[in-house]
């Protein structure tokens, strides 16, 4: 997983983690940390408004069992799997927006930002496609799909993040790109 | 583009990483332990609750309509409307209706959930969402997405809803077969309007200009329609290929069909001898038929067409079957003004038993249960849900910026 930038001299994730058992401020780094990161990958899922909420819920969450982190495992990777599961409640809510967008071509987690320039004419012609794709998709294949293209993580990032066999996210991203194959047309379509 | 680059194409406006001093401010994830929920009020519009007690209380008959019966001054005149000629009346006057320079709709789409445990003891919501669009003769779109309120269907199920204090969340269980619970936001924390930057779309593979050009003659329409290539089945095959709607087999080809039609006459911008000639294409499809008169979602009065179909799953998006009832489902016509008000699905017979599904990605075996169906508790006729089309009309107006 792509991780912040540490200074030399800095404590790394685990033990600040470690320290916020004496020091709970302490746990303030790791949202400055990673918070930033999550939350772009949270909003593009679910949308701002469901954003701020699951990134503060993952945060939360975490802070309380602090004191069951595993130091011998990335905090990345077990924050992420955190909002993974956080996520998942909104399974629905997700899926119908993918759904109104495929149906309707408006994307309902966008909030009118302009996509960059560049994007704005394939992100046309193609997202309401690729929407009806996601819909289809069940939990563990979008995730592991969305985590590699959107959280832009390896296959063994996801793998840990998700707390699965290596080989069992592989399948499931071919699975997953299988089916988003089917929608995308030959020749890409351009206005 | 690969799949991969599709994506990371998507939605790119929403990527943008803040910084972590502003994103703090709204994050805040130390009061998290008891957080309170907003709740903005809770709105049943009174349209809705009189239309839950006619969907309710059933709709078949076969009293004639007059012209005038509806609300709307008619555009169709001499004719008397009956149900067998309710979709040749529409035809007619569909055709006269205005054109613009703006094919505009506002489509309001309503799921039902039960929540509860038993027949005897559970109420249901109704789970909505809108949407407003412009679309122009090139097909350029406007428009944004509303997240209503997801309200009680009935006044007997508000009662019920508030017998059980009255919750902002609702937990039914998951659908999908994957065990556990969605939750439904009746408190509308997450409402709101979203407007979108303009795009252009395909409707079932046809441009704009395609759908302005579509043959007049029911007979001349339908060719071209039963042409239309795409994955028209309700379970697709993993792999399987576009194929026309005429290689379909008998009914499924009727369902793929007036889905297309359905599209014609509601968010398409079909142009107004379009939408007659797919009125008449309809009147003369087997198993179509006009039932009598009825009213709408919205509460507005109509006549009911049924459409014949074994799921309302939609078309080509599933690999599994996510039902386990029948269905049947309707279009509410309005023959005076000639338009297509809602498309509703009703349950043929309740879901029972349970149906595996193809086996889960983590080695789980999963398995479709009529326990966790939104439409558990139903019984014959009752509603599953909808689509509205409370506005679809060409107009000169310009969409708000």
């Amino acid at each position: 997983m792509a991780m912040v930038s540490q200074a030399p001299g800095e404590l790394d994730d685990a033990e600040i983690v470690a320290a916020s058992l004496r020091t709970p401020e302490a746990f303030g780094e790791l949202f400055r940390r990673h918070a930033p990161r999550l939350h772009a990958y949270v909003k593009r899922r679910l949308g701002s408004s469901l954003a701020d909420d699951v990134v503060s819920e993952a945060f939360a969450t975490a802070f309380r069992q602090r004191a069951r982190f595993d130091g011998g495992r990335e905090f990345g990777a077990w924050l992420w799997g955190i909002a993974a599961n956080l996520i998942a409640r909104h399974h629905r809510q997700e899926t119908r927006m993918y759904r109104a967008f495929a149906r309707t071509g408006a994307d309902p987690a966008e909030d009118g930002v302009a996509e960059a320039a560049g994007d704005r004419a394939a992100a046309a012609a193609l997202g309401p496609a690729l929407a009806k794709a996601l819909a289809s998709l069940n939990a563990q294949e979008r995730d592991a799909v969305l985590l590699l293209a959107w959280g832009e993580m390896s296959y063994a990032e996801i793998a840990s993040t998700l707390d699965l066999p290596l080989g069992t996210v592989k399948a499931k991203i071919h699975r997953a790109r299988k089916k988003l194959r089917k929608v995308l047309p030959e020749e890409t379509t351009h206005e | 583009m690969n799949e991969i680059d599709a994506l990371r194409r998507m939605r790119t406006a929403l990527a943008e990483q803040e910084r972590p001093e502003r994103l703090a401010l709204r994050v805040d994830w130390r009061n998290d332990a008891v957080r309170e929920r907003r709740r903005r009020g809770f709105r049943v519009p009174l349209l809705a609750a009189a239309t839950a007690t006619a969907v309710a209380a059933g709709t078949v008959g076969a009293i004639a309509l007059r012209p005038g019966d509806g609300r709307s001054p008619t555009r169709g005149g001499e004719r008397t409307i009956t149900p067998g000629n309710a979709l040749l009346v529409a035809a007619a006057n569909a055709q006269k209706a205005p054109s613009g320079t703006y094919w505009h709709t506002k489509t309001v789409m309503g799921e039902v959930y039960a929540v509860g445990e038993s027949t005897a003891n559970h109420y249901k919501i109704d789970s909505r969402q809108a949407t407003e669009v412009w679309t122009d003769g090139n097909g350029l779109r406007r428009g944004s997405h509303i997240d209503m309120a997801d309200v009680p269907l009935t006044p007997q199920d508000k009662q019920k809803w508030q017998a059980a204090g009255s919750p902002g969340w609702v937990g039914v269980p998951n659908p999908e077969g994957g065990g556990g619970e969605v939750h439904l936001d009746v408190a509308n924390r997450y409402g709101g309007r979203s407007p979108f930057p303009p795009y252009t779309e395909k409707f079932y593979g046809m441009t704009a200009g395609e759908i302005a050009a579509l043959p007049t003659r029911p007979k001349a329409l339908e060719d071209v329609l039963l042409g239309l290539k795409g994955h028209w089945h309700a379970v697709s095959e993993d792999g399987e290929k576009e194929e026309p709607i005429r290689a379909l087999p008998g009914q499924e080809r009727i369902r793929a069909l007036t889905d297309v039609a359905g599209g014609l006459l509601s968010t398409a911008p079909a142009p107004p001898r379009v939408r007659a000639a797919v009125f008449r294409m309809l009147a003369a499809q087997p198993g179509v038929r006009a039932e009598g008169p009825g009213t709408d979602p919205l509460g507005r009065p109509g006549t009911v067409v049924s459409l014949p179909l074994k799921t309302t799953a939609p078309l080509g998006m599933y690999t599994a079957p996510k039902q386990l009832g029948t269905y049947r489902r309707q279009f509410i016509i309005d023959p005076a003004n000639g338009s297509l008000l809602a498309i509703r699905d009703l349950t043929a017979t309740p879901p029972k038993g349970s149906r595996p599904l193809p086996p889960g990605d983590d080695g789980k075996p999963r398995s479709l249960k009529a326990r966790d169906m939104p439409d558990r508790f139903n019984r014959p006729g009752d509603l599953v849900s909808y689509q509205a089309f409370e506005t679809a009309e060409w107009t000169n107006a310009n969409p708000p910026r």
